[in-house]
């Protein structure tokens, strides 16, 4: 599973140079709720949840946890 | 040009020249507002009065010159309510020492048994800075720090982001360190030993502790004007004390599958059946994988994420989760929300250990290290108001629903719900703004 | 002024949160207009005679079009031309401009590009290639008075460095005419202007482009009347010998400015005196900082 997680990022990194907009076209990145950040609270408090009631956690950032929940 | 205090004269009246007087009006430019805050309410209610969470988070965030930013998060929770406790119902009221091991409690026949005496209030604070390093590079740290009448936890964290083609691409290489201290009621369970009559100390140490270790690296990746993938791969190495010192496992007969019975001492109060506390390994190494899109169809945004976990306890989860942000008119938008989780249990899961066998290195009966799906429906309602702020409603159903392999359970354990449903709801206000 | 009839088909106008979004491609920039509390009628019209204004001057000011006027006055080169008024007084800024850098600023350094490929490689022209095109470059080689033009043999001018700017200035002027008062904000690829704040007196807020960064908050300045302008060279730029040196091309030496910011923008009582501002300001290299706190500007400073 890793050596495929490794494969498919070396693969996606090669790809990059041919994928992406000109700077002039990120109109619609620029939203804000096009950011992968939009509602960090939101996320915080579903980390906290799924922490505490789920074996798994983190993934989209820093595993999550701090609390005595688990 | 060498006097440089004429060049906003010179420029004005060169452009006067060009445009005409009718653009002669002073420009009135400031940067926004430097604070913004993101607050929330949050209501987190299971049913049958089991978990009741009510919590208050504010959000901080300021913006400094050159992109550099501060962010500080404050929460403060108040946890109530029992939650199951490990052991498994029988047809005959148990009466168990509270954690404390300065009382008892007793749970009526044919229900799976709660721990009641759970009451808890947390506070947690964040702080984290990024900054830009030199062109293309971020840098990010920050600091966690909780609190709980008997859980402390300080953490770092530190990560490197680089960009690259365009900055269509960005590279994240993060590390995470923390150290939690555990000092739980009545002191820490020694692993797989019984539970003992009131008063009875004798397998509780007073605290413990566990550290973690977290490493992540990530992709970030603009496929097109409207869509954007991030992917990120994690590793966690936990070692320690990462027992949950409250949860027990029934001692059972292996036939009847029944509680083994047991009489306290003489005199005291003490448990009613053969319970041994939890007795997790002392490390445990996770891996996930992680993507997540957005794609913007107009003015609708639709969000996915796919999660999968691995860890050498032999859980694996499978997490999915997608949200269409919809707007109504000008300034509202609605938010429908899915998720679904599936995870199968830990090497180390038994509902209840038999009497006689021979007692495993590492056993848990929490129904968190067991096999279960869980569902969250949720819609999220926001409006922006007529100063820029933002205020949002959010509410969820979460439901869990446990499945325990017809091979762990004996005798009589398969006439009664082992596992019941978690239902809980979530209800949740926020409102942004900047000062 | 007779305005281009506005090519309808490629204006798209829609709402977007409570106000009215249109948007068209122009000067090889997406160019938008934000109108706030008008009828769909008027705010179609809005639009109109906004993107009537882009059209309009890229095809007269463009030096890739073969009828405007930059490529007439460029193909009679040795010869007298009289310039329309318009034209005329584009070129007396831009002699003014000349004037206040010193000669670094220079509509007839355009020639250079022929030896300079800014793509963020490290390709550098010899000297003797930047020399032989410096012959062509010049203000002071040129005769210019006013409205006849005369070019030397050889030479080009491009007006590039204005023209968007003042594009936008122009529709801001023009919307007025037609819609006194409206709350507008009219945005040329970056460059910025407006005339009044929001209905609510809110300040209009504008993200700086330069600094915007997938998946990351941009940095966001309130403009509630003015212009906003943006030079940045976040992928144009050549690298030699371990120095980096920016897009904007120093007309005296034929080179590049060394060592100028990445991004510069400056927000004045209008769009081309913002856009305007950062142009000497990048041409000062280092110093731009210096100027541009002389100048009493408005700015944001990306190095």
């Amino acid at each position: 599973m890793k050596a495929f997680g490794l494969f498919a990022a070396c693969l996606a990194l090669q790809g990059c140079a041919s994928v992406g907009v000109e700077p002039w076209q990120r109109d619609v990145l620029a939203r804000p709720e096009m950011s992968l950040d939009t509602n960090p609270v939101d996320a915080a408090i579903d980390d906290h949840i799924y922490f505490s009631k789920e074996a798994s956690s983190g993934g989209r950032g820093f595993g999550g946890g701090g609390c005595g929940c688990n | 040009m060498s006097d440089d205090n004429n060049v906003s004269a010179t420029l004005a009246a060169a452009t006067c020249a060009l445009l005409g007087a009718s653009a002669a009006a002073p420009v009135m430019a400031e940067e926004a507002e430097r604070w913004s805050f993101d607050t929330a309410l949050l209501y987190y209610g299971e049913s049958d009065d089991r978990v009741q969470d009510v919590s208050a988070t504010i959000g901080a965030q300021r913006a400094f010159e050159d992109e550099r930013l501060l962010n500080l998060t404050l929460t403060a929770d108040t946890l109530t309510g029992a939650s199951a406790s490990g052991a498994i119902a029988t047809d005959t009221p148990q009466t168990f020492t509270s954690p404390s091991g300065r009382a008892v409690y007793t749970t009526p026949a044919g229900k799976a048994p709660l721990d009641d005496t759970f009451l808890d209030t947390r506070f947690a604070l964040n702080v984290g800075w990024s900054q830009p390093l030199a062109r293309l590079y971020t840098l990010s740290a920050g600091l966690g720090f909780s609190t709980e009448y008997d859980y402390t936890h300080l953490g770092a964290n530190v990560s490197l982001a680089r960009d690259f083609n365009k900055r269509n691409t960005t590279v994240t290489a993060g590390l995470a360190y923390s150290e939690d201290d555990i000092d739980p009621v009545g002191g820490a369970p020694l692993p797989l030993s019984q539970m003992l009559d009131v008063g009875d100390q004798s397998n509780k140490r007073t605290s413990d502790s566990k550290d973690v270790i977290d490493v992540l690296l990530g992709v970030t990746q603009v496929l097109s004007r409207n869509t954007l993938l991030r992917v990120n791969y994690s590793y966690s190495q936990s070692s320690g004390y990462l027992n949950d010192p409250y949860k027990i496992l029934s001692v059972v007969d292996g036939v009847t599958g029944d509680a083994i019975l047991r009489t306290p001492a003489p005199g005291v109060l003490g448990p009613t059946g053969v319970y041994l506390y939890e007795g997790r390994p002392d490390s445990r190494a996770k891996h996930s994988l992680y993507a997540e899109m957005k794609h913007a169809f107009g003015a609708p945004v639709l969000y996915g994420s796919y999660r999968f976990m691995t860890d050498d306890w032999g859980i694996d989860s499978n997490t999915t989760e997608v949200r269409l942000r919809w707007p109504v008119g000008d300034t509202s938008y609605v938010e429908p929300q899915l998720r679904y989780y599936m995870q199968s249990q830990a090497d180390f899961y038994h509902p209840s250990l038999v009497q006689g066998a021979a007692l495993p290195a590492y056993a848990s009966a929490d129904f968190r290290l067991g096999e279960f799906d869980a569902v969250t429906l949720g819609l999220k309602f926001g409006h922006r108001t007529m100063g820029g702020n933002e205020w949002s409603a959010r509410v969820e159903y979460y439901q869990q629903s446990g499945t325990i392999d017809r091979d762990q359970l004996i005798g009589n354990q398969f006439a009664r719900e082992q596992v019941p449903d978690l239902k809980a709801v979530i209800a949740q206000f926020g409102y942004r703004f900047g000062l | 002024m007779s305005e281009t009839p506005p090519q309808s088909a490629s204006i798209t106008l829609g709402r977007e949160a409570g106000h009215w979004v249109g948007r068209f491609m122009a000067m090889a920039s997406p160019c938008e207009v934000l109108i706030e509390e008008a009828p769909a009628a008027l705010a179609r019209q809005i639009v109109d005679v906004a993107a009537g204004c882009a059209w309009r001057i890229e095809r007269k000011f463009s030096r890739y079009r073969s009828d405007s006027v930059v490529h007439m006055i460029g193909s009679n080169a040795g010869r007298a031309v009289v310039l329309d008024e318009e034209s005329a007084a584009l070129i007396d800024f831009a002699a003014t401009l000349t004037k206040m850098s010193e000669g670094r600023f220079d509509i007839t350094s355009g020639v250079l590009r022929k030896a300079w490929t800014f793509d963020g490689g490290s390709v550098v022209p010899t000297q003797e290639q930047v020399d032989a095109l410096m012959t062509r470059v010049g203000w002071h080689k040129v005769q210019w008075r006013k409205p006849v033009l005369q070019l030397q043999p050889g030479m080009q001018i491009d007006l590039g460095g204005i023209g968007k700017e003042y594009a936008v200035d122009l529709a801001a002027a023009r919307i007025e005419e037609i819609s006194p008062g409206s709350s507008c904000l009219v945005n040329f690829g970056g460059d910025v202007a407006v005339r009044y704040p929001r209905r609510d007196g809110q300040p209009w807020r504008v993200g700086i482009e330069a600094t915007a960064r997938a998946g990351a908050a941009v940095h966001v300045v309130h403009l509630s009347r003015g212009g906003l302008a943006t030079s940045g060279d976040s992928r144009r730029f050549v690298l030699h010998q371990g120095r980096r040196y920016s897009h904007i091309i120093d007309a005296l030496t034929g080179w590049p400015v060394p060592d100028a910011p990445h991004s510069i923008t400056v927000a004045a009582d209008t769009c081309t005196q913002a856009g305007t501002l950062t142009t000497l300001a990048m041409l000062r290299g280092r110093e731009s900082e210096s100027f541009l706190r002389a100048s009493g500007a408005k700015y944001w400073i990306q190095g």
